[in-house]
């Protein structure tokens, strides 16, 4: 008897916490949209709008670790903070014509180039034809003159092409996944090799706990090139790195007065000479810590969970 | 003297795991990190395995010889040792596309609104290819260890399967460890270059005890199997 009570009890608690499970579901579901998840090749796919948010966004795990992110009602405007941070880099080069993308994402940087500098020719290579497919149907990834995209492993297309670039934007690194044969001298000195005199290599960085792995990454692209300048993307976490080919520095004020005439009269949505003026740092002799990584040596996941107990920032030189 | 065998048989597995973990480090670079790259090499290693274990069978029944199996190991570890010498040639030489339109030679976007997209190579032959090359003999040679070490270790008949499950499991075990020493650990203390140094000169070392074990005179020789 007494054990018919307890089972009672403990199958009517089963039951009343699947039913509160389920109805904490539907409201999640209330203000998430799943618009597509499929595995593809490389990831798991994910498109899920917010509606609470306006946004829809791209996910590669069942993580919330966001890929990109467009704003529905303007799909122009660069929400991702980093990816404004990148921008900063078409106003380093002094007349960008040729640009390269590696790593599609979500879209966000074609869609605010076409809108703002439909002139400028774009290269886009990202290794994963679903990324492609998912862009055209919800990130409004449309044809525009002078915009080809190529499905292909980041190095494979730059040691296959010989075209060069004015700008090459590395934004391959997924943040759990980083493949390390896009992080070495080897593979920095080959990208370098695709650009024209004046080029301006800018790879974005993801390493909020400033690990062994991020150092060595600095001080890979400060081995390879002249100049280099380090960006904190605000708060994001996010880290853009610009290498340019150029022996003379880029002083702040010559940014940011290339950065308004860039900008012009053009709605950007965000204030980009301001940007530059709040994250510029130069890069250059400062005291990295650190060896560069090479293709035979590159513990890329072994380095990221390392954190030196006394950590030293790109170091304490100017 | 056993014991010798079951451990020749461990580190032979060992080796050839941490070799096969080695190979996705010297490719990936080159070819990508795409699951064709990892397909490919796994597929290569398995094949190797496989005509190595019926060449060594059929060697190992020709008449036994410790020494013998110490110069199948010590040949081994040499190709391993060499290896770095001509990977970026042989990786350079199967490099799909040489040839191929290149991209820059693909013309523009166009005037049109429809999305160029540019599909990738097929990378199939070619890994597979560059993957045979680089560590099919390696891997063919390792595959003939543990088949010859069992006409070494197994004494009379009736102690087949005893013999061969004992020498499998030292093997598998081996393999295991190789696997995950090299990726927990080898890969970030030495990286690629080294970490085949390393095995090339764990077999020739491993082959060298061997023959010298035999002209000392350790009697590994089995009866014959009647």
């Amino acid at each position: 008897m007494k054990r018919t009570v307890v089972f009672i009890v403990v199958a009517a608690g089963l039951m009343l916490g699947g039913v509160a499970v389920w109805v904490g579901a539907q409201a999640v579901t209330e203000s998430e949209k799943v618009r597509y998840d499929r595995e593809s090749r490389y990831y798991r796919v994910r498109v899920v709008d917010y509606l609470d948010e306006g946004r829809r966004c791209l996910h590669f795990s069942r993580s919330r670790g966001i890929q990109s992110s467009m704003i529905l009602a303007d799909p122009t405007q660069l929400d991702l903070r980093y990816s404004r941070t990148m921008m900063a880099a078409l106003a380093l080069h002094p007349a960008p014509k040729d640009v390269l993308l590696v790593g599609l994402g979500g879209a966000s940087i074609p869609r605010f180039m076409n809108r703002h500098w439909p002139e400028i020719r774009l290269d886009v290579v990202e290794i994963d034809a679903d990324v492609v497919t998912v862009c055209r149907h919800w990130f409004e990834l449309k044809g525009a003159p002078g915009l080809r995209v190529i499905v292909m492993d980041g190095r494979m297309y730059l040691k296959r092409s010989r075209k060069a670039y004015d700008v090459i934007l590395l934004d391959a690194y997924a943040t759990d996944r980083i493949p390390f044969h896009m992080t070495t001298l080897e593979f920095v000195q080959l990208a370098r090799s695709r650009l024209k005199a004046g080029g301006i290599l800018v790879s974005n960085l993801w390493e909020p706990t400033a690990n062994r792995f991020y150092r060595a990454e600095l001080k890979t692209f400060q081995t390879a090139f002249p100049q280099t300048y380090r960006f904190e993307a605000g708060t994001s976490g996010n880290i853009v790195v610009f290498s340019a080919l150029d022996p003379n520095p880029t002083t702040k004020a010559a940014w940011v007065a290339r950065a308004k005439a860039l900008a012009g009269d053009r709605d950007l949505k965000f204030d980009l000479p301001q940007l530059v003026a709040d994250e510029y740092e130069v890069l250059t002799g400062r005291r990295i810590n650190a060896e560069p990584l090479t293709d035979d040596m590159a513990p890329v996941d072994t380095l990221r969970r390392e954190h030196p107990k006394h950590f030293e920032t790109a170091g304490t030189g100017g | 003297m056993r014991f010798g065998l079951l451990m020749t048989v461990f580190l032979a597995g060992a080796s050839l795991m941490s070799l096969e973990m080695a190979s996705f480090r010297l490719i990936q670079p080159e070819f990508g990190s795409d699951i064709i790259v990892w397909g490919s090499l796994i597929s290569v290693f398995l094949g190797g395995l496989a005509v190595g274990a019926v060449f060594g069978g059929r060697l190992a029944d020709r008449g036994p010889r410790l020494w013998r199996l110490g110069a199948i190991l010590v040949l081994a570890g040499g190709v391993t040792l060499a290896l770095p010498l001509y990977s970026d040639a042989v990786l350079d030489w199967m490099f799909p596309g040489e040839g191929a339109p290149l991209p820059a030679e693909w013309g523009t976007g166009g005037d049109s609104h429809e999305l160029v997209v540019y599909q990738p190579p097929d990378l199939r032959w070619a890994t597979l290819g560059a993957g045979t090359i680089l560590f099919g003999l390696p891997a063919l040679l390792l595959g003939t260890v543990t088949p010859y070490t069992a006409r070494l270790f197994i004494h009379a008949l009736g102690k087949v399967g005893t013999g061969v499950g004992h020498l499998y499991g030292a093997s598998t075990v081996g393999s295991i460890l190789g696997t995950l020493g090299t990726a927990f650990y080898l890969v970030a203390w030495m990286g690629t270059r080294w970490l085949l140094a390393s095995n090339g000169l764990l077999l020739v070392g491993l082959g060298l005890v061997l023959a010298v074990a035999d002209v000392l005179g350790a009697k590994p020789d089995p009866e014959p199997v009647s």
